[in-house]
């Protein structure tokens, strides 16, 4: 376990600054000390900032005191890239929430970065816009993790993810001073920084204002939900869609224990006999969504599908969504606990990672539920397990391992939104050579030369020996 | 920190089920209003973890559950399914019994609840100094009448349920719904003085003994098996759960009988009559814990919208901040929460708002609002000859 050494001095100087925003309580520091991965760690102080400026004076402190800093946006995160280890300064910045300001002729808004995802979408919504990104998570994710972690989501196979709608980033660097990366300006000036920030989980300093794009809400919208008696044929069905040429707003996949899972909870009547659902949802000009309702109905029929629903209203819509986006939480049904994968694989090859998964899971002794974004490949097995059974972590973490294997040997990746974080920075090496890693850690130093950011996450130990902070997982940061 | 020995009592798997997503975040009025972690569902499952696995509480650790409204938004978000609500009343239970947290006077506070002639007698004394104006309005008052004329019994078809509070200041409303259920042709019957208070706020402060005491005594006072029917949220949410709070086959029997008022009428909708058109626009706000709790809320819109448009709030019903005793204990809180809720309604562009709850009715009222419960805007609309 991460030892506890409340410097005093260290929490007089953030005291000094935010008053009863800095806290130190030994029960209140528990609660920042986990995300929505199973890893626990323990912050030294939390700071809860309601500006920029208190960003940029609690990282000044933390420098002068030689001390690392971690931000957080709303701990939903599923790698583990806002669980503490070094010790750290947290820097939550749940309390920096406004909308400042709203510009339909450039069509960006600048928001803070605890603005949630799903709230910013329902200001917008009156004006006709919305925050294209909406992971499953966006009812409570912040702009600033999404940022951090290049989030993506149902609607990002034809929107795209985070990066995509993110203009310009005004971020508090390691070293303290305050820069703007990116500008309102279509093409960048010199090096694209803005998307370097995106996607580095906090290595790279604190983003203390984002300017989103805004994106006009689609005049048409159907959403369908297919049902198939074998999930090979969902499965042929989402390449046929892609290969027939129409890029869908969204397309899901859940398997069957995905299924009977939501269902318990939403009971917005999904077929809980079926081996697959896929949910398509087609958006754009009416003509263009109705023709492409029929392409699917087509596509479909062609793979024994079975029933197609077709919802009737957006009361319906909302429903059917709220099942899959609340899919993951509702494994706790089955299993107090679960060990979530995000890899990404060729569309062609999900079946043939879907059956090993299912093989792997049986061969550990464990429950494989699939529930994931099929349009781009980027697969969600979850392991769901009990924590209480002895001996079981050895069996999440091999089974685990074997399915990232499976997926990089069909020719995937590691993660597809959720980042690495540091639950799957130990993965790394299965991807990228060392040469490869050593080149990223470079990158990152030229942020951070002593690596206070958000230390120990990304990238694994030895990837430029040096580094005083780079260790192994802390044994305790398993629970 | 000074640290206290408590035995929490919550078994371990209890704890486990919250993986800790956040979904519930959202849902939480007072996580809505501090963003703390410390006042999220989240973190209130965890900080009971922590308790649990130590076996020591600190000052923090009370402060940080006295200030959850047990409103059990945070019971419909979870997708995982965790019990929130039975969690939080047992950690009240184990420092309301293993530490100073009710102190002696809140203690007499509850219990004087549970004595009609005592809360009549005291009613009577704030009418008076309403009446010379000596009370400030902020209070949140409802106008306590001076003189309360008696509620008569029309039959036995079903019982309608008086309670404490809304007995000795709200009784007019109680005379309103008697109107509406007699509408159907059906008699209401008034049980026995031994009625006298449900339980709800004493279970939220954990004093689990004098709960079950008065539930008890209240269900000796339903002899028979008419559905009693409740037209206050709270307290309908509270005779639900007798089977759970006394765990007999005879309390489990009497809470099968109990239905919110508004279930009961939408059960009988078409016996209640008809009017040609409806008359304007009322929000609605959904209390908790008939929304959260009894998950029977679309009864309201079903009986308000035979005669008048019901226009639910966009707010997926998070809390208004009443939450029973907690608004007088918290009042910084609950104006905080409650000004979320204003917005919604204004939202609406309603100019009136209806409250199943009287709770919340009064919270509400407090802001200025012009909030009525939802059988007394019915009772007026069928009593109006269109
Ligand atoms: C039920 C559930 C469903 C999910 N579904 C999806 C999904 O569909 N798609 C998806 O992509 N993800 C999903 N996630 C993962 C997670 O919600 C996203 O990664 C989200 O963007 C994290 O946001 P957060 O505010 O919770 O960040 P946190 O978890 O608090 O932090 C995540 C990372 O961002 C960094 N960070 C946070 N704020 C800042 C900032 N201001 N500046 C710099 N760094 C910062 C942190 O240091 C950390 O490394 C899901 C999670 C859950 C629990
Ligand atoms: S209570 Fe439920 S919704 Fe909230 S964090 Fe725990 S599992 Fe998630
Ligand atoms: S009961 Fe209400 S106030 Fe308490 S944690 Fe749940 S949502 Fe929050």
């Amino acid at each position: 376990m991460v030892q506890i050494s409340t410097d005093a001095k260290l929490f007089e100087d953030l005291e000094a600054v935010l008053g009863d925003r800095a806290r130190s309580g030994d029960f209140e520091l528990g609660l920042y000390g986990k995300d929505g991965s199973v890893l626990q760690g323990k912050p030294a102080i939390v700071c809860l900032p309601l500006d920029t400026e208190e960003v940029r004076q609690i990282v000044s402190i933390c420098r002068a005191h030689d001390r690392p800093f971690l931000a957080r946006g709303s701990g939903t995160g599923l790698a583990g890239g806002a669980v503490p280890v070094g010790d750290p300064v947290i820097i939550a910045t749940a309390k920096m929430n406004k909308i400042l300001e709203v510009d339909l002729d450039d069509r960006i808004a600048w928001v803070e970065p605890g603005v949630l995802n799903l709230d910013l979408s329902k200001e917008l919504s009156p004006l006709g816009f919305h925050f294209a990104p909406d992971p499953s998570s966006q009812q409570v994710c912040s702009i600033g993790g999404n940022v951090a972690n290049n989030s993506g989501g149902p609607h990002c196979l034809a929107y795209g993810v985070t990066s995509a709608h993110v203009v310009a980033i005004e971020v508090v660097l390691p070293d303290g001073n305050l820069a703007l990366l990116g500008d309102l300006t279509a093409e960048p000036r010199g090096y694209d920084l803005r998307g370097l920030f995106v996607g580095s989980e906090g290595t790279m300093g604190v983003a203390t204002k984002v300017a989103v794009r805004l994106t006009p809400n689609p005049p048409a919208v159907r959403t369908l939900l297919l049902d198939f008696a074998d999930v090979r044929d969902g499965a042929a069905t989402v390449s046929a869609i892609i290969a027939a040429g129409l890029i869908p707003a969204a397309l899901e996949m859940m398997d069957k224990r995905a299924i009977e899972i939501v269902e318990a909870f939403v009971n917005a009547g999904y077929p809980t006999e079926a081996d697959a659902v896929l949910l398509v949802e087609l958006d754009g000009l009416p003509g263009g969504v109705e023709h492409g309702v029929d392409v699917v109905r087509t596509v479909a029929a062609r793979h024994e599908v079975g029933n197609i629903r077709v919802a009737a209203d957006n009361a319906e819509r909302e429903l059917l969504w709220k099942g899959r986006k609340n899919a993951f939480g509702a494994v706790a049904r089955i299993k107090p606990d679960y060990y979530l994968h995000d890899t990404v694989v060729p569309r062609g090859k999900l079946v043939e990672v879907l059956e090993k998964v299912y093989n792997i899971a049986d061969a550990y002794d464990l429950i494989a539920v699939n529930v994931f974004h099929a349009g781009d490949g980027n697969l969600h097995p979850i392991l769901a397990y009990d924590s209480n059974e002895p001996g079981v972590l050895e069996r999440v973490h091999a089974a685990g391992r074997a399915i990232v294997t499976a997926s990089i040997e069909a020719g995937g990746v590691l993660s597809g939104e959720h980042g690495i974080g540091l639950e799957k920075r130990d993965y790394m090496g299965m991807l990228f050579s060392a040469h490869d890693m050593a080149t990223q850690d470079l990158i990152r130093e030229a942020f951070d030369p002593q690596g206070f950011a958000n230390p120990l996450k990304v990238l694994p130990s030895g990837s430029r020996c040096s580094d005083s902070f780079h260790q192994h997982v802390p044994e305790g940061a398993w629970v | 920190m000074m640290k206290t020995k408590l035995d929490l009592g919550i078994p371990h798997s209890d704890l486990a089920s919250c993986v800790s997503c956040g979904l519930c975040l959202p849902h939480c009025p007072t996580y809505r209003v501090t963003q703390e972690e410390s006042a999220s569902p989240r973190g209130r499952i965890a900080l009971m973890k922590h308790a649990a696995d130590t076996g020591f509480i600190d000052e923090e650790f009370v402060e940080f559950m006295d200030a959850c409204i047990q409103c059990r938004g945070c019971e419909t978000a979870c997708p995982a399914g965790v019990e929130f609500g039975s969690m939080m009343e047992t950690t009240r239970e184990a420092l309301a019994t293993q530490t100073s947290y009710q102190r002696w006077w809140r203690r007499v506070g509850y219990r004087t609840l549970g004595w009609p002639n005592f809360l009549a007698f005291g009613s009577r004394v704030l009418s008076v100094l309403q009446l010379v104006r000596v009370l400030p309005k902020k209070l949140g008052l409802p106008q306590i009448p001076l003189v309360q004329r008696k509620l008569l019994s029309s039959g036995n078809d079903v019982f309608l349920f008086t309670g404490c509070i809304m007995d000795a200041w709200m009784r007019e409303t109680h005379r309103a719904v008697q109107r509406v259920v007699e509408a159907t042709g059906n008699g209401v019957q008034f049980p026995s003085k031994a009625a006298a208070c449900c339980g709800a706020l004493h279970v939220h402060a954990g004093l689990g003994d004098e709960a079950r005491r008065l539930a008890q005594r209240t269900m000796a006072a339903f002899p028979g098996e008419a559905p009693i029917l409740v037209d206050s949220a709270g307290c309908g949410a509270q005779l639900k759960s007798y089977g759970h709070l006394l765990e007999t086959k005879e309390a489990k029997q009497f809470a099968e009988r109990v239905l919110d008022v508004h279930e009961w009428l939408a059960d009988h909708i078409n016996e209640l009559p008809q009017k040609p058109e409806k008359s304007g626009r009322v929000a609605v706000q959904d209390p908790c814990h008939l929304r959260h709790v009894q998950k029977s809320h679309q009864s309201v819109y079903e009986v308000l919208g035979r005669y008048i448009e019901a226009v639910p709030l966009d707010d997926e019903g998070l809390c208004c901040g009443a939450g029973g005793a907690y608004s007088a204990f918290h009042p910084d809180t609950a104006a905080d929460v409650r000004d979320r809720k204003l917005a919604s309604i204004e939202r609406t562009g309603a100019p009136v708002v209806a409250s199943a709850n009287p709770g919340c009715l009064l919270h509400l009222r407090s802001a200025g609002l012009e909030v009525r419960h939802p059988l007394e805007i019915v009772d007026s609309l069928i009593a109006k000859d269109v």
